[in-house]
């Protein structure tokens, strides 16, 4: 971890806003959202050339924003053209590549600070992963994905390595090593928490779980984890393993690691993001199922050629607002459909074999073809 | 729809087919020909059936269907029909009597998309050649082959026995294994769809496969005057916007030879305003929320790096209907189709040539225009990338008969052929 940049200005808005995600308010503080995102959005469009340009493109600059709403959104799809950063090349710590297997070239996240990441990252996993935990209890947390250490420009193997760090216990541990899934380290290690009457936390991309259950019902292994385990899965699948209907894929793992449904969750998040979003299953486990996030991070599902918000119900665009992006762009515009579900948003893949209308491919299939 | 009832219509299928075969051949070929003639007046009942059942369940708009089958169904006259029979398989009772033709004695057709020009022929040319055809309709186009059906039993009540539509989700399994028990297998769809096909289908059955295709456009603008140069961005308009940019003829993208940095944004202004002209008169159709989305995201991807300096210009219509843009170098991106287009400079052929590899595996179309006396060589070249057919703009979306989808011929993929060689 790094001191925030050297701009005064940047240091003020950093600390302001770890204030807030350091803070047990979990509030949805408008006015306290509004005033750092009006301030967040004036530091990055003076600091961010190409965003500045861009916002000015669109009419919108600090002068004349009227609402947080209307500040303008960056595709995720410019972290792969652009150095999108307010921040001198000079300060960078770290950065974080997207997979680059919908397309043919990944994106770049440049940092100069994991402090925002790490303080948005574990309240949140805590509230929505662990929310029956006292605060102090650490668990065996096993993460289908490699270890920091081996992907280090990977995001989701930094946020497992600080969650292992911070919320594992000694038995916690990576099983996903060279590109192959560790079943061999993974099922002793289940297989010792369930003799102990220990629950588990299970954590991975949700082809690395594809994976977990095809060589379960290969092998005809069942387990039955303790009570109290629970499983998260982030990702998606495209280019990584067959593609199977999330129901059909939490229903196969019920039955080969008896984690009820109801103890499974997925996390919506992505490399160009402070901030993550989590089925509202375990928090609110008597609500329907929904995404929900921080205080800090807004959604907002938009019609994609009106830029306006849908109705509740209905299908839009997602765009994410982070003030934990602070060293790169507070508004994020994704290429994910969603739609509004009370207080959260539930996110919609395409369905799997969904028939196209027409005989074309689109061309970013083609080059997804390619990198795969 | 139940597995044992498509058994039924497969086995009803090929006794029909059966009688088929034992008539004259000409005669089955007389009445396709009618049919396609008949398809191709406006006024025919089928016609103006499909055209006022088609726009809701496609979503296509009513003036790009009019339009698209107008200018589809030109070329597909009945004398073609006979023609490409001809030179393909050879003249029905013609040849010295040693070459032996038959189609399958039943053919299974999956369908997908909703591009009624596809349907049409697929039904069309396994009857040709004596062959049943059980028709799986797509998801988004009920209706098309059924009226095909109709029109072809109003014609020819044998013909329109010989020819049923099935209608049920592909993810039924024991239903598609029944379909799949034809003796031949015409399948369209993504290449993932044809994967699964292939997989369920025994080595030695055939199988007749087009997978998902893209086209492009490709122009040298260097000789032609500035009219020529409105006119052929008002057809390359016209390619793009009939069936709203979702077949595999329709182009995705233009290359423009273009050595001073001026030609293809210019281009690009001209292909904007007459794609504004064309939301008038062919409006664009429904857009579901996830191609809107990724249209939306192009766009915006764009005016980033036009932000951060790149030579990129963005048209685009008041409502996100249609967008041009000006890239600023040859490289592919993505496509999210629905009218979005992209121009890009290219310095000469051999750059092209270079530019347009990485298609190469899912190129269909070019549509070529300003190669003057290098068109031939240009077309040679692109041929050598996949391209199963060169033609000029405003005509992609009306290929002839005889176009070799997928670098195949039509009949000879759905026949079985033998010849009896001379004695040595």
């Amino acid at each position: 971890m790094s001191a925030p940049g050297p701009d005064p200005r940047r240091a003020e808005i950093d600390r302001r806003v770890l204030d807030w995600l350091r803070s047990a308010d979990y509030r949805q503080d408008d006015a306290r959202f509004e005033a750092l995102a009006r301030d967040l959005f004036a530091f990055q469009f003076e600091h961010c050339a190409a965003y500045g340009s861009f916002c000015e493109r669109r009419g919108v600059t600090p002068a004349t924003l009227r609402d947080w709403r209307e500040i303008p959104a960056v595709p995720t799809g410019a972290f792969k053209e652009l150095p999108l950063h307010s921040f001198p090349a000079e300060c960078e710590i770290k950065r974080f590549r997207t997979s680059g297997t919908s397309t043919a070239k990944p994106g770049t996240l440049h940092l100069d600070t994991l402090e925002l990441y790490e303080a948005s990252l574990l309240p949140t996993f805590r509230r929505h992963v662990l929310p029956d935990l006292t605060a102090d209890a650490r668990l065996a947390i096993r993460v289908l994905a490699p270890s920091p250490e081996e992907a280090p420009e990977s995001s989701l193997s930094h946020m497992f390595g600080v969650v292992v760090r911070e919320l594992g216990n000694e038995h916690s541990g990576f099983d996903v090593s060279k590109g192959e899934l560790r079943c061999d380290s993974l099922y002793a290690a289940l297989e010792g928490r369930a003799a102990a009457g220990e629950p588990v936390l299970l954590c991975g991309t949700a082809f690395a779980f594809v994976h977990l259950i095809d060589d379960l019902e290969r092998q005809r292994v069942r387990y039955r984890l303790p009570e109290g385990s629970r499983l998260m899965e982030c990702g998606g699948f495209k280019g990584r393993a067959r593609e199977i209907p999330r129901s059909e894929l939490y229903a196969r793992l019920e039955d080969g690691l008896g984690i009820p449904i109801e103890h499974m969750l997925n996390q919506y998040g992505m490399t160009e993001l402070g901030s993550q979003f989590y089925d509202s299953v375990l928090a609110q486990p008597t609500e329907l199922r929904r995404k929900l996030g921080p205080p800090w991070a807004r959604v907002a599902i938009v019609d994609p050629d009106r830029r306006t918000a849908v109705a509740s119900g209905d299908v839009g665009q997602i765009v994410v607002y982070d003030l934990a992006n602070t060293g790169s762009i507070f508004a994020i515009q994704t290429a994910d459909l969603g739609r509004p579900v009370g207080d959260g948003f539930e996110v919609l893949g395409r369905e799997p074999g969904a028939e196209a209308r027409g005989c074309s491919i689109a061309a970013d299939a083609m080059l997804g073809e390619r990198s795969s | 729809v139940k597995a044992a009832h498509i058994g039924e219509q497969l086995a009803a299928l090929r006794e029909a087919g059966a009688l088929l075969r034992e008539r004259p051949p000409e005669a089955t070929l007389i009445a396709l020909a009618d049919v396609l003639d008949s398809w191709r007046d406006p006024a025919s009942t089928w016609r103006r059936a499909l055209e006022a059942e088609l726009p809701s369940v496609s979503g296509f708009s009513p003036e790009v269907v009019r339009e698209g089958l107008r200018l589809g169904l030109e070329p597909w006259t009945g004398d073609a029909l006979r023609a490409l029979l001809a030179h393909e398989i050879g003249p029905p009772s013609g040849g010295d009597g040693r070459d032996f033709v038959s189609g399958f004695d039943s053919t299974a057709v999956v369908l997908a998309g909703a591009i009624p020009m596809t349907t049409l022929l697929a039904l069309i040319a396994p009857l040709a050649l004596g062959s049943p055809v059980l028709a799986k309709t797509a998801a988004h186009d009920p209706v098309t082959a059924r009226h095909i059906a109709r029109s072809l039993a109003e014609r020819d009540p044998l013909l329109g026995r010989c020819i049923a539509c099935v209608d049920f989700p592909s993810r039924e399994d024991d239903c598609v294994e029944a379909l799949l028990a034809a003796d031949c297998v015409v399948a369209f769809g993504s290449d993932e769809t044809i994967a699964s096909i292939r997989a369920r289908i025994a080595a030695n059955r055939r199988l007749v496969a087009y997978g998902h295709r893209l086209s492009v456009a490709v122009v040298d603008p260097t000789r032609l005057p500035e009219d020529a140069l409105r006119d052929a961005a008002a057809r390359l308009a016209l390619d793009i916007a009939l069936w709203d940019q979702l077949g595999c003829l329709s182009p995705v993208a233009a290359w423009v030879i273009d050595s001073d940095g001026r030609a293809a944004p210019r281009f690009s202004e001209q292909l904007a305003e007459a794609l504004a002209e064309l939301a008038v008169k062919l409006p664009r159709g429904r857009v579901d929320p996830a191609a809107g989305t990724l249209a939306s995201h192009e766009r915006a991807d764009a005016e980033m790096r036009a932000a951060a300096g790149a030579a990129v210009t963005i048209h685009t219509g008041s409502d996100g209907g249609w967008s041009v843009i000006s890239e600023s170098d040859a490289s592919v991106r993505p496509a999210p189709l629905h009218r979005f287009v992209r121009v890009h400079p290219v310095s000469d052929r051999a750059a092209l040539h270079g530019a347009l590899a990485p298609l190469s595996r899912h190129l269909a179309a070019v549509g070529l225009e300003g190669f003057g006396n290098a068109t031939r060589d240009a077309a040679r070249e692109l041929a050598g990338l996949g391209a199963s057919r060169i033609c000029g703009l405003g005509h992609m979306q009306s290929p002839p008969l005889s176009w070799r989808h997928d670098n195949r011929g039509v009949f000879p993929p759905l026949a079985r052929l033998a010849r009896l060689e001379d004695p040595r």
